[in-house]
């Protein structure tokens, strides 16, 4: 194994080790999502 | 000398392949800047792909890939594609018409200058963006396009190896963009208010749609349908993405959150990184390539943004030192085992070829950073760089062009 080799593998292994270690979901406050108001219902003629 | 119809179908493809990036360029742009400004954004480099289309067949090729002069620059000898016809050119791609070679460079001429576009978005008045673009084509690309790339230019003659363009696209227009954010200022409100980029599903789509062009600017660059192509695709592929993972697994790791847009910039950091060593290393290389650009790159955004350089779309830091940290790492890994008539890097046993890649990546920051400048300080002579304030305010869209992106 050369050593281009060995760089790519350790590249690869803290990449996916990293993965193990980082946060599950986002710890910052999730904002509420703006609701519009519902629309009324449009009469329809004959 | 024989034209082969094989290798001939592929490098007009590939020119294909690279046009389309620049429009690629202005959707990726595009979504990152306020709903404003996005059409000016896009205009930018669908303008570019017709004013150095132009350039390019008048005086931009003969300049570039002429006969040499000083090791320097290419004669006017082929000015206007004068002795450019249908014979292949031995010196450049002895199996295709050398037109079909001129028009597969016509398209990194092109994306080079929008490239640039990134930094002074949202504030650079379009008439001295006109004026700029075709200068600097004519005096920074040029120039570094035939020092590099050019037979007879003094980068080509010392050794220096860029297969597809680190170090003539990417490190010119990235440090470029440096020094026009710089020069022209920065934004209205920048650091005070927000700037949230207005369509990221925009930005994604012009990040896939370069990617994709990509394959024709690095293997393409091959100038020859075999196994060189094959290998220059496999590994732009591999270090795109490596690069988009190490990216998004270190804004993860900052910011607590896998960014959609840091992948994205990862990815178009690992093209950009992968560019100039895309016809010299192996799979292995590409890893480490794409590896070093997601944590370089990323760390130079911090930077940038540690010392309020408002340049807006971070062309400097994907593109300046994406493009160096791609011709330094050619450098290392190059091997005659992927390209016989190329080098070996340090990794394989040639220390020398780190040294003429760090002469390269100096002579290309040179170059671009005084030339910009004076560039700039040029056409602020005659036009002013930056639009009038309450025109900021406005958004380019209608101050420049009269037209709203979105009819909401």
């Amino acid at each position: 194994m050369d050593a281009t080799t060995v760089i790519a593998v350790i590249s690869c292994a803290i990449v996916l080790c990293g993965w193990l270690v980082l946060p599950h979901s986002a710890t910052t406050t999730i904002k509420p999502v703006v609701v519009s108001e519902e629309r009324k219902p449009v009469s329809v003629s004959a | 000398m024989k034209i082969d119809s094989g290798d001939t179908a592929w490098v007009l493809a590939s020119a294909a392949l690279v046009m389309l990036m620049t429009p690629a360029l202005g959707f990726f742009y595009g979504g990152l800047v306020r709903r404003k400004n996005v059409l000016s954004t896009i205009m930018h480099s669908f303008f570019i792909l017709c004013l150095i289309s132009v350039q390019w067949v008048l005086w931009g090729y003969s300049l570039a890939f002429g006969p040499d002069k000083f090791h320097l620059i290419g004669g006017l000898e082929w000015i206007g594609l004068n002795n450019v016809g249908f014979t292949p050119n031995a010196d450049y791609a002895p199996t295709i018409p050398h037109q079909a070679y001129m028009v597969f460079q016509m398209m990194f001429a092109v994306i080079t200058p929008a490239l640039i576009s990134g930094a002074f978005a949202e504030r650079q008045r379009f008439k001295a963006f006109v004026l700029f673009s075709l200068l600097w084509a004519t005096f920074v690309y040029d120039p570094i396009a035939h020092w590099v790339w050019g037979a007879g230019g003094w980068l080509h003659n010392l050794g220096a190896l860029d297969f597809a363009g680190g170090t003539v696209v990417h490190i010119s227009s990235g440090v470029s963009a440096l020094v026009a954010a710089l020069v022209l200022g920065r934004r209205l409100g920048f650091g005070k208010e927000k700037v949230e980029p207005h369509d990221a599903t925009m930005t994604i789509l012009g990040a896939c749609l370069l990617w994709f062009g990509w394959f024709g600017f690095n293997a393409g660059s091959a100038v020859a349908a075999g196994s060189l192509a094959t290998s220059a695709f496999v590994v732009t592929n591999t270090a795109t993405a490596m690069a988009a993972l190490t990216w998004m697994t270190v804004s993860w790791w900052h910011k607590r959150q896998p960014s959609v847009l840091g992948a994205a910039a990862g990815a178009v950091a690992g093209l950009v990184a992968i560019t100039p060593a895309s016809g010299y290393v192996n799979v292995m290389g590409a890893i480490v390539i794409g590896f070093g650009a997601g944590v370089v790159c990323y760390a130079a955004i911090q930077l940038r943004e540690r010392i309020h350089v408002d340049d807006a779309l971070d062309v400097w830091a994907v593109h300046g030192i994406g493009g160096t940290w791609g011709a330094l790492a050619t450098g290392l890994f190059a091997t005659v085992a992927i390209n016989s008539s190329a080098a070996n890097g340090l990794f394989y046993g040639n220390p020398k070829q780190v040294l003429i890649q760090l002469a390269a990546i100096g002579a290309a920051w040179g170059w671009a950073a005084v030339g910009t400048f004076v560039i700039l300080k040029i056409v602020n002579l005659f036009v002013p760089l930056r639009v009038q304030e309450e025109e900021e305010l406005l958004g380019l869209d209608i101050s420049q062009h009269g037209e709203p992106a979105y009819a909401l």
